[in-house]
């Protein structure tokens, strides 16, 4: 094939990627207005959404694909339901952390604003156009970001996985060209991803960058305390001396009443808003502690009454093992890189800035993207499955971790790294101190979202088989593992679809577990001394 | 005797002809307090950081003893506006911190760290968070950990303008008290203030900074025994010159 024709048909696959794409962050922003709104206006709404969000945006959904397209494809014809499920799966990636965004903007909006609306009767469509809408905007095109980039790894994934069966295959996509690609040459491959990258780099400046430079006439800005102090000093020196006759008296008196009670209202409201977070957060142990319990009895129910689920949990168990000792395993690794490079990053050079959009840029590149390629130069190495399953999850889980850390040791004030200079804290002192410390909060959230990240690749990473590369074989396969579970059991078809539902019910519980024993108890107590 | 020497220093951003601060200069004697008060955004706490050595000047020199400061040392410590304490550390590790550079072991830091609480009225809450103090504590801490090296100057960045006026005005009573008692392990002190009486209440000497770009105005003596009175007609009077000085 010549050059002109690959990349046409390169350009090709991935505008109808991009296509999936945009048809998905239309609809993900479209749900998270109306949910986040409404969860945010709506203290009973607000007690079921916000732990469902909570929940649904640490489980990897991705591990439900082999599930989606098996429950698509029964309602939809064939090209339509794949598409369908792939841009759902989609959806499912990008919506959880745009309702949030929209529901805390919301939250945090000063009471004045509502207090306009109210004395304005603002009527429910120019209260949403006027004062709700643009209130979230800014977080709304700062999250899409985020999101778009989480969408790329499943689409590509997605789309790759799609490959593996001739009767679920997507017809045009990048993820689909990538796994033809390696039969053509390392050229082919290269030209590939650069299109790739072409299309993540247009996309961020074509159309993420002039809705953020749209976004700053929205966004609300703390007043300066510096300026306003400096002016207190001549107004404060001036009205001392106006103070003085008996009218500026009486009428401070009088001001200062108003103005205590306009005050106290408002930090009594401010007060009432916490305390129903607070309320919320106590609501959300209850749910969260009825749905574990639930979980358990319905499984235990299931096993008992049913020997087939038995022998499909005595399946899945070994497999779950496997995966999750793979997965740990490969974020050890990441842990080992991460923390000395954001370390690196932050402290000593203090430029993490500088490095930032080309991660950003880096980071979009769906790791999946360079399974097929890794697949075949790893192919002739001993526990080649191994190799390939353990590469593609470091590489899926390690930006969330870097970028996770760099986020928040954004936020540290500069006196800190003043104070280190100051006193002269070096060697052991520092790390023990202050680097590994800073580092913590934001290397717990990025543990939550890089393992979430890795076994959302696990469905292509454990086994992948494509029809792309030398006819329709497997390709690469790990000995046991949950990811290749759900693959062979919707290689099944319908019949699968039993074994599938224990997998993935086991992998919810696992995961849920881990996240409220481990991650979110040690982020608990992290937040208690660190002030939140 | 003169112990810093500010010798005409100016800063600007690389590449920008934007001038910060225009050839300021002015002395520190041993002993003294000296205040340097400006308008805000004045690049007053620009100063403060070349003295302390962690940002170098575009040009002119800072001296200490007749010898130029090119990186922070421990002579010179440094107390933050809003504190500088490590969240993650407990108070004692914190004030800790400062123990950094000298040359004793653990046990021995820790006996001074508890002193230096103690002097400060901390005692019983060496293994408390920062986030569990008040501010006025925190700013305690802030100044502990700034003595606990024993340095001979003590640069102060707006100390007090984070704390609301009540507990700012205990601890600066503290912090004359200590002056004047000798209890303060310095010699010197330069603070950085918006606040006019807070100066006139603590200096020996006012260093009085114009807008951008920067420089002296002018520098004025107080000569008045600490503590002063603050409804006195001499309190007053100092106040106002400073405020038209501002002003012009």
């Amino acid at each position: 094939m010549d050059f002109l024709a690959l990349l046409m048909l390169l350009v090709i696959d991935t505008s109808a990627s991009w296509v999936r794409m945009f048809a998905a962050l239309g609809l993900s922003i479209l749900i998270s207005v109306l949910v986040g709104i409404y969860a945010a206006t709506h203290p009973r709404a607000e007690k079921l959404i916000l732990p469902v969000v909570d929940i649904l945006q640490t489980i990897p959904i991705l591990a439900f694909f082999p599930f989606a397209i098996l429950i698509f494809i029964a309602i939809l014809p064939g090209y339509i339901g794949i598409n369908a499920a792939v841009i759902f799966l989609i959806v499912t990636s990008m919506l959880w952390n745009i309702i949030l965004a929209v529901y805390e903007s919301i939250k945090t909006l000063p009471l004045e604003f509502i207090e306009i609306s109210e004395i304005y009767r603002f009527d429910r469509w120019t209260r949403l156009k006027k004062i709700y809408f643009p209130a979230c905007f800014p977080r709304i095109v700062e999250q899409s970001i985020l999101s778009w980039s989480i969408g790329l790894f499943y689409l590509v994934t997605s789309e790759i996985f799609s490959t593996g069966n001739a009767s679920y295959k997507v017809v045009y996509g990048i993820g689909v060209a990538f796994t033809a690609l390696p039969a053509l040459g390392v050229g082919a491959y290269l030209l590939g991803i650069l299109v790739f990258i072409a299309f993540v780099v247009a996309t961020r400046f074509l159309f993420f960058r002039p809705l953020e430079n749209y976004a700053i006439r929205y966004t609300r800005t703390e007043p300066k305390i510096t300026k306003r102090r400096y002016e207190n000093i001549l107004v404060g020196w001036i009205s001392n001396r106006v103070q003085k006759t008996p009218a500026a008296i009486l009428y401070k008196s009088v001001r200062d009443r108003t103005l205590r009670g306009g005050v106290e209202s408002h930090i009594q409201r401010r007060r009432h808003i916490a305390a129903s977070m607070e309320q919320t957060k106590n609501y959300w142990k209850i749910v969260y502690r009825i749905i574990f319990i639930a979980a358990v009895i319905g499984v235990v129910y299931i096993f008992l009454s049913n020997p087939t689920v038995l022998g499909y949990e005595l399946q899945v168990l070994p497999a779950l093992g496997a995966s999750l000792v793979r997965i740990w395993v490969a974020f050890a690794v990441m842990l080992a890189i991460t923390i000395p490079l954001c370390i690196y990053l932050t402290f000593r050079s203090r430029q993490s800035s500088k490095y930032m959009l080309l991660f950003q840029i880096i980071a979009s590149i769906p790791a999946t993207i360079l399974l097929p390629a890794i697949a075949v130069v790893l192919s002739n190495y001993n526990f080649h499955g191994e190799l390939v399953a353990f590469v593609i999850f470091v590489l899926s889980g390690i930006w969330y971790v870097v970028f996770s850390i760099i986020a928040s040791t954004r936020t540290l004030p500069q006196s800190i790294f003043e104070v280190q200079k100051i006193f002269g804290v070096k060697g052991t002192n520092a790390w023990k101190n202050i680097y590994l410390k800073a580092i913590l909060p934001g290397l717990i959230t990025g543990a939550m979202t890089g393992i979430a990240a890795e076994w959302n690749a696990s469905i292509v990473a454990e086994y992948f088989t494509t029809s792309g590369i030398s006819g329709s074989n497997v390709i690469s396969s790990v000995g046991t593992g949950l990811g290749k579970l759900l693959d062979l059991s919707l290689a099944q078809g319908p019949q699968g679809l039993g074994l599938m539902a224990v997998a993935l019910l086991n992998l919810v519980v696992v995961i849920l577990l881990i996240n409220t024993f481990v991650w979110k108890r040690l982020y608990k107590q992290v937040s208690k001394i660190y002030g939140g | 005797m003169e112990m810093i020497a500010v010798k005409d220093i100016s800063f600007f951003f690389a590449g920008s002809k934007l001038e910060i601060i225009d050839d300021v200069k002015f002395t520190v004697n041993k002993g003294e307090f000296v205040s340097i008060i400006g308008p805000s955004g004045c690049g007053k706490s620009t100063v403060l950081r070349i003295i302390a050595g962690l940002i170098p000047p575009s040009t002119g020199r800072v001296m200490l003893y007749g010898k130029e400061i090119s990186e922070p040392n421990s002579k010179i410590s440094f107390v933050f506006q809003d504190f500088g304490l490590l969240p993650w550390l407990t108070i004692i590790e914190n004030v800790k911190i400062g123990l950094s550079l000298v040359d004793i072991d653990e046990n021995a830091k820790d006996k001074k760290a508890m002193e230096l609480l103690d002097r400060f009225g901390l005692s019983g809450f060496e293994s408390y968070y920062p986030n569990a103090l008040s501010g006025g504590m925190k700013q305690r801490v802030g100044i502990a950990r700034a003595l606990a090296s024993e340095p001979e100057v003590l640069l102060m960045d707006e100390p007090f303008s984070a704390l609301d006026e009540l507990t700012a005005e205990t601890l600066r009573g503290d912090i004359i008290y200590m002056l004047e008692n000798k209890n303060l392990p310095v010699n010197s002190v330069i603070m950085v203030t918006h606040n006019v009486e807070e100066a006139v209440e603590l200096s020996d000497r006012v260093v009085i900074m114009s807008q951008k770009p920067s420089e002296v105005k002018k520098v004025i003596h107080i000569t008045e025994k600490r503590p002063r009175d603050k409804r006195s007609k001499q309190f007053a009077h100092m106040v106002d010159q400073i405020y038209a000085i501002l002003a012009q």
